[in-house]
């Protein structure tokens, strides 16, 4: 406000509103005063928080936890394969020196050339294990990068959104797609925009784009394996063919959002997706469990491949929303979480309106 | 000497912290804040939230404390007043508080807000929680205590850096300023005549003190609202009114000169050194040195009210009193011997008296105010937040149209009495929609000015007191723990990464 319109400080009391009007500034009334109640913001904000902790968020998180972060430093499990593997390489170790040492006693030739080639081999799995390694963390800090973005979010936290942007900036920092928005972002970064606000602006500009390649991608997984399954002539390739374009479908959009998962990473993945559709299918059943069985009841009328058609498509899709949310390096925040309906609605259109 | 007893109050600090953690998980929670920030007020509705957030008879209704994570997950099982560690010192008095804030014996008339503090007091409180995450999941508790005391006695603790000459000459240099001169005249006056070579005499002695208090006591006054105002017994003196501890005075030494033993300069510098030892020592040393969260309530809307000079007199006292303190990031040895604060808190309080559209600039105030004390904790490494806080909220936000004019953002409550907007003074019965007026968006306009209050109708705010709220009470009778702004926020800043 310009200095020029300066208003002063000014009382108006609640019990005889028009005929006692106090102020520092004495003028004559214009006209009667209103007195309207305005929305507590604090409250608007206490319910927005309460609702923006919703439980598909927090099926997310718990999924997250489950798969990709899950740290635990013992598990007899994993003592298990640590100890079998540890066994292994040792086998493996002995065999090697007992081959290369029969090559060397055979001929020298034999045995350098033998040498050579181990080393080389050691040096591709001691890359490929960096890689692994790698892999891991980065999807590990995705998820970090997404409950770290949802809690500042949450608390519309000034310092930490900005920082958190700033990783999520750097996440795509190769990709050229991308400059225009991480310029955007940077710049409103320096401006006086609220925490909360910032991370909307950074899903709009930056993830909203990804989202839809992701979408775009699952959808055409659902139609491929559909169509598959509805013409295959064997029961058992339409299995393997469900199964190689899930696992293809949850490389390509864990890689669209910024991982690169190895074997390893690949199978946590796996595991954090399988717990978000275990905890979610629940929830699930209410909007598109009922649909889908509608659905394949129309289908299964038409023919019984068709509806299996269908039936393995929706299961596609359900597997890709799954892996959208868990891979996401932010939560659906300011938009909304994309339904099976969204992604594949050709599974859904209605007999007639297919023809 | 002075190695010996410095030495000897790290050995009891080190020994008191290891048996406290011998005790099991707790936590000091150090509430910090010049007079009239709200302490207590804030220590209460802390209180009071904590203990009844998880009781069944308030479950079902909205969560009061949505950010603070561990009640919102709903794995906060109870919160419960505990016999307090230290028996020498009195029991923060809970109910008495609780009491005042919603009308004495159900008279919702009746309810003001609590006396000012007048004595040290403690307590502590148990959280029951179920940890989701670590070594050990499962129920756990954690310990708080927290100590309240009068906020004047804070002062005190720059003093202890200090020497006899260097205190005296800086009280002269602050009384000598514009708007403090008039107050300190009588005592300036009397001052200058005495000749600190002199024979000590104990009539002197005692009127110089009363001069020098009654010049503190008038720079408290609204008007004014001065902070920096050390040695801080002088204007609470608990129990040691009348003591020759607090019968001292500043007097025009050199320093580095030796006075006669019988001088009053020495006299004066005994009387110096003996309240820092006997005071001001115990008191920091048993409450403050082993602090591991800070919460520094700054109440800034007193001191706008009374202009540029009370502002820097503000930033001036909070900085001095925060040189005291111990930041720095915990590691495990820390935690064993030498506990730092490793996250700190400034808030400025009484944020319902303003509409929500304003505490961003508050808090920009408060930044500015505080900048010098952030940057110094900073460094070494603990972590700091700024919000504007309401322990207490006493009013609802309202918009104001009429007069043909643009909308004005109000606050509604009900006024203390004697309160006064322009020429409007409230009777603390009837509610009123204030619109206080607007904050500069630049922190340093507020800062910057003459020493005197600007005139009546120039001023761009004036912040009234409100009356606490009515409570709202549940079907048992029982009220409700108090309507808030942002304590959840602080709460989670304060407690919630030991609630995980």
């Amino acid at each position: 406000m310009q200095p020029d319109q300066r208003r002063p400080p000014r009382a108006f009391r609640l019990d005889d509103l028009n005929q006692s009007f106090a102020g520092s500034a004495s003028e004559k009334p214009r006209g009667p005063v209103v007195i309207e109640a305005a929305r507590d913001p604090f409250e608007a904000e206490a319910e927005a928080l309460m609702a923006a902790r919703d439980i598909d968020e927090e099926a997310v998180e718990e999924a997250q936890q489950r798969g990709i972060v899950a740290r635990s430093l013992f598990s007899w499990a994993g003592l298990f394969w640590s100890a079998a593997g540890g066994l292994v390489t040792l086998a493996m170790g002995l065999w090697l020196t007992k081959l290369v040492d029969d090559l060397f006693a055979r001929a020298p030739a034999f045995g350098a050339i033998g040498l050579v080639l181990a080393s080389l081999a050691g040096l591709a799995l001691f890359v490929l294990a960096a890689r692994e390694i790698a892999g891991v963390l980065r999807q590990r800090h995705i998820a970090d990068l997404h409950a770290g973005l949802a809690r500042a979010r949450e608390t519309d936290d000034f310092k930490e959104a900005r920082r958190r942007i700033g990783e999520l900036a750097s996440l795509y920092a190769g990709r050229p797609e991308t400059s225009i928005a991480r310029a955007e972002l940077r710049q409103h970064a320096h401006e006086i925009v609220d925490g909360r606000d910032l991370i909307d602006i950074a899903e709009r500009t930056l993830v909203m784009p990804l989202d839809l390649d992701v979408e775009r991608e699952i959808a055409r997984a659902a139609k491929r394996v559909s169509v598959v399954t509805a013409l295959a002539p064997k029961a058992f390739i339409d299995v393997i063919f469900v199964a190689a374009q899930a696992i293809r479908l949850i490389r390509r959009i864990a890689v669209i959002y910024g991982g690169r998962p190895g074997l390893f990473g690949f199978f946590k993945l796996l595991r954090s997706i399988g717990a978000h559709i275990a905890i979610t299918g629940g929830m699930a059943a209410g909007d598109s469990l009922i649909q889908q069985l509608l659905g394949h009841g129309l289908a299964a009328k038409l023919s019984a491949r068709l509806g299996e058609g269908v039936l393995n498509g929706l299961l596609t899709a359900r597997v890709g929303l799954s892996a959208m949310a868990v891979c996401r390096p932010m939560p659906f925040a300011s938009s909304r979480a994309p339904g099976v309906n969204d992604v594949a609605p050709f599974l859904f259109s209605k007999p007639d309106a297919k023809s | 000497m002075p190695l010996i007893s410095d030495l000897l109050f790290e050995a009891r600090a080190v020994a008191q912290n290891l048996a406290e953690y011998a005790s099991g998980p707790h936590i000091r929670l150090g509430v910090t804040g010049l007079s009239r920030a709200g302490k207590t007020v804030f220590i209460t509705a802390l209180v009071e939230h904590l203990t009844k957030a998880a009781r069944p008879s308030l479950r079902g209704r909205r969560n009061p404390l949505p950010v603070f994570r561990v009640l919102a997950d709903g794995r906060l099982l109870g919160g419960a007043l505990e016999p307090q560690p230290d028996d020498a010192v009195p029991r923060f008095a809970y109910e008495d508080h609780v009491a005042a804030l919603t009308g004495p014996n159900g008279r919702v008339e009746d309810r003001h807000w609590p006396q000012s503090t007048r004595r040290i007091s403690e307590l502590r409180l148990r959280l029951d929680f179920e940890q989701k995450s670590g070594m050990r999941p499962g129920r756990h508790s954690l310990a708080i205590d927290i100590v309240d005391y009068p906020g004047e006695w804070l002062l005190d603790l720059p003093l202890l850096s200090k020497s006899f000459a260097q205190w005296s000459r800086e009280t002269f240099i602050a009384s000598a300023g514009a708007a403090r001169a008039p107050l300190a005249a009588q005592w300036r006056g009397y001052t200058v005549n005495t000749d600190p070579r002199a024979k000590a005499n104990e009539d002197d002695a005692r009127r110089a003190a009363e001069l020098f208090t009654n010049y503190l006591r008038a720079c408290r006054a609204d008007d004014y609202s001065f902070s920096s105002l050390p040695p801080g017994r002088f204007l609470m003196p608990g129990d040691l009114e009348g003591s020759p501890a607090l019968t001292f005075v500043p007097l025009a030494v050199e320093e580095g000169e030796i006075y006669a033993p019988d001088s009053l300069a020495a006299m004066m510098e005994r009387r110096f050194e003996a309240y820092k030892a006997h005071v001001v020592k115990p008191f920091f040393r048993d409450h403050f040195a082993r602090l591991d969260r800070q919460i520094v309530l700054v109440d800034a809307l007193a001191a706008l009210n009374a202009g540029p000079a009370a502002m820097r007199d503000l930033e001036t006292a909070i900085t001095d009193v925060l040189t005291a303190f111990r930041a720095g990031r915990g590691g495990l040895l820390s935690t064993l011997f030498r506990p730092k604060i490793d996250k700190i808190l400034f808030a400025a309080t009484k944020a319902d008296h303003l509409h929500h559209t304003s505490h961003d600039r508050l808090e920009a105030i408060l930044r500015h105010l505080t900048a010098r004390a952030i940057a110094r904790v900073e460094t070494v490494g603990a972590e700091v937040d700024v919000i504007a806080l309401a322990a207490v909220r006493a009013t609802r936000e309202a918009k104001v149209n009429g007069h043909g004019e643009p909308a004005l953002d109000a606050v509604i409550g009900t006024p203390l009495d004697q309160e006064r907007i322009g020429d409007e003074v409230f009777d603390g019965k009837t509610e009123a929609a204030i619109f206080p007026g607007e904050l500069p968006s630049d922190p340093k306009r507020v800062f910057a000015g003459g020493p005197l209050a600007v005139l009546a109708n120039q001023i761009d705010y004036r912040f009234v007191r409100f009356r606490p709220p009515i409570p709202a009470r549940g079907e048992d009778g029982a009220p409700f723990p108090p309507p808030h702004i942002r304590l959840d926020r602080a709460l989670q800043f304060l407690l919630g990464d030991k609630l995980t």
